[in-house]
């Protein structure tokens, strides 16, 4: 159907004030001059005082309200992470994988880029790379080698391994609970194609620093000499830990059949190590979940659910639809490259969640029979979702601004007096994106298109 | 009892520009003069006598120790040298690069629990203390707060030492 026939968008004061609110918003987020968790809260505010939408909608309404989904999955998450940190079993890894590469600069890069990115796709990228790069640092120092190769493939292994599972990146999540889609769908979907990203990365970093990364052989003993059981501080919450992380794998694995959303599975999950942990008083664990990512998220759904209800999405899914003319192999690939280089320069997290509701109503002028799953898994569409996670994903390698991970590495870098400089960064980052991304595009018209699996 | 009658009267200060070489020797021959009252901090002035920071013992000590140690529990993997190594880095660094910036400090006349407030509250160890004018005059030091405190507890004559 042509976009004229649909009902035409009432363009009044309520649809200019929410489209303002919204430019505004992205334009100071974007401009970085005010925290962008203080712009989402006050634009949030504004849309329901200014009229847009009703409270009610803003705080109750999926369709224009926060997505407690995504929420709670990323607080409860949150929350574990906290209460396994102190036992060591993170500093554990790390050792254990330096030591793995013998002391090898080239070998230890290499491990570290797989066991960050395998973390990342369980936890979330900041948190990998917040738990992953002062070991880095740690052993570049011991090696006294450059720690900067070691720092930028933290934060590019980090947004790779994220794209691999619902959990992994935030994006990931949005997408999951817009599109209803379970864990084991981007198990099936994402998984096999981040392992060959991952084998295609390992083999452009070989070329990149194979060579110039070296080291004294005394020096390779003080990584060898390092004992890993010594970073073990609390045997019996590791063990609660990892009995409840179990738990939550096998719960996210099973959540369709249970009937349970990824947030009740996570939500169990930080709940039941909660009580058995052995914690009196929760305020420490609590007071450590990141509350500023946590409300940037919500400001951000309620001023997304102002343009939503104004039909500003509408309009906008109009003039993909008038580009696309409906072809959905054309879709993806605007999608997935259009949202590699947006993510690159924009937090791919306000992207995504302008995209999925644009998606979606895409879909409803495309086939305007279907509703609810059927529309949302619709087959064609499916592969525009993937496209949308794989773009907004991989895209976050870009630049140093392109994902939260690597701002975190590039001020560290700093820190350590090893400044990163934006160029420096994307000169690393921009190749190794459109490399991962021209994998996935691969990917997508081979599996989606060609042989149809 | 008031802050002064407590203070150890200010002698050298740094300026924000000094090398750490510079600060350190200065610190360690004031610190062996005065050994019964131990010199932990050095007051850090602008060109025009205003307090902008203060460099203390526990500075140096950071000078040793990356950020990123004090991100996760590394210290049982460290290797013999490393601090070592790490300071001699640092021995080009200024006085600007490490001081403590955030100065919480007292007047003369401030009152003995104004001063156990600050330190309490802002969890330090010294204090500078300023004339009515904003001079810096003297530097108080929780070990003679201790002793103050301890002299009254067991009854003697409160005084400075």
């Amino acid at each position: 159907m042509s976009p004229e026939a649909v009902d035409p968008i009432a363009i009044n004061t309520t649809f200019w004030i929410a489209t303002a609110i919204f430019v505004i918003a992205y334009g100071l987020i974007v401009s970085e001059k005010i925290h962008k968790t203080m712009i989402a809260i006050f634009g949030a505010a504004l849309v329901i005082v200014l009229g847009v939408l009703e409270q009610r909608e803003a705080f109750h309404i999926e369709e224009f309200g926060i997505d407690w989904n995504v929420i709670f999955l990323l607080i409860s998450m949150m929350v574990i992470i906290n209460i396994m940190r102190p036992t060591g079993v993170f500093e554990y890894i790390a050792i254990k994988s330096a030591k793995l590469g013998k002391g090898e600069p080239f070998k230890i890069l290499a491990i570290f880029a797989v066991v960050t990115a395998v973390m990342s796709a369980l936890l979330d990228n900041v948190t990998t790379v917040l738990l992953i790069a002062p070991v880095t640092l740690f052993i570049a120092d011991a090696l006294d080698v450059d720690p900067i190769p070691y720092l930028i493939s933290n934060a590019l292994a980090s947004n790779i391994g994220g794209t691999a599972t619902l959990i992994g990146d935030p994006p990931n999540i949005m997408i999951a609970s817009k599109a209803k889609l379970e864990f084991m769908d981007f198990i099936y979907n994402l998984t096999p194609v981040i392992i060959l990203v991952m084998v295609v990365y390992l083999i452009a970093i070989k070329f990149i620093w194979g060579k110039s990364l070296k080291t004294k052989d005394e020096l390779k003993t003080r990584v060898m000499q390092m004992n890993e059981n010594e970073a073990i501080k609390d045997p019996v919450l590791l063990k609660k830990s990892l009995f409840v992380l179990g738990v939550v794998i096998a719960g996210f694995v099973m959540h369709g059949a249970l009937h349970l959303e990824p947030a009740t599975i996570a939500l169990f999950g930080a709940g039941l190590l909660l009580l058995l942990s052995g914690i009196h008083n929760p305020h420490h664990v609590l007071s450590e979940v990141e509350w500023s990512t946590i409300f940037f998220f919500m400001g951000l759904f309620i001023i997304i659910g102002g343009i939503v209800k104004v039909g500003l999405i509408e309009m906008a899914s109009n003039g993909v639809l008038a580009i696309t003319q409906g072809n959905m192999f054309a879709t993806s690939m605007v999608v997935m490259w259009f949202s590699a280089f947006a993510s690159a320069f924009v937090d791919n997290i306000p992207y995504v969640a302008t995209m999925n509701p644009l998606i979606i109503d895409m879909a409803q002028k495309l086939w305007p029979d279907l509703s609810g799953l059927a529309l949302l898994h619709k087959p064609e569409l499916m592969p525009v979702w993937w496209s949308l996670a794989l773009g907004a994903c991989l895209g976050g390698n870009g630049t140093a601004i392109g994902a939260s991970a690597n701002v975190i590495v590039v001020g560290m870098a700093e820190k350590a007096g090893h400044k990163i400089s934006f160029g420096k960064f994307m000169l690393y980052g921009m190749p190794i994106m459109i490399l991962t991304v021209a994998v996935s595009t691969i990917y997508v018209w081979l599996r989606y298109y060609v042989l149809g699996i | 009892m008031k802050a002064k009658d407590l203070m150890v009267p200010a002698q050298d200060v740094l300026r924000p520009d000094d090398t750490l070489l510079r600060a350190v020797t200065l610190l360690r021959t004031v610190r062996e003069g005065e050994e019964c009252v131990g010199i932990k901090g050095l007051a850090v002035l602008d060109e025009t006598g205003k307090l902008i920071g203060i460099l203390s013992v526990g500075d140096f000590i950071k000078t040793a120790f990356p950020f990123y140690m004090g991100m996760m529990d590394l210290g049982e993997f460290s290797w013999d040298g490393m601090v070592e190594t790490l300071a001699r880095k640092a021995g080009d660094k200024l006085v600007k690069d490490i001081m403590s910036s955030v100065v919480i400090t007292v007047e003369e006349n401030s009152p003995l629990m104004e001063v156990i407030d600050h330190m309490i509250k802002h969890k330090v160890k010294r204090l500078p203390v300023l004339s009515k004018e904003g001079k810096v005059v003297g530097m108080l030091y929780e070990r003679d707060v201790f002793f103050a405190v301890t002299k009254a507890m067991l009854k003697e004559e409160g005084g400075a030492i």
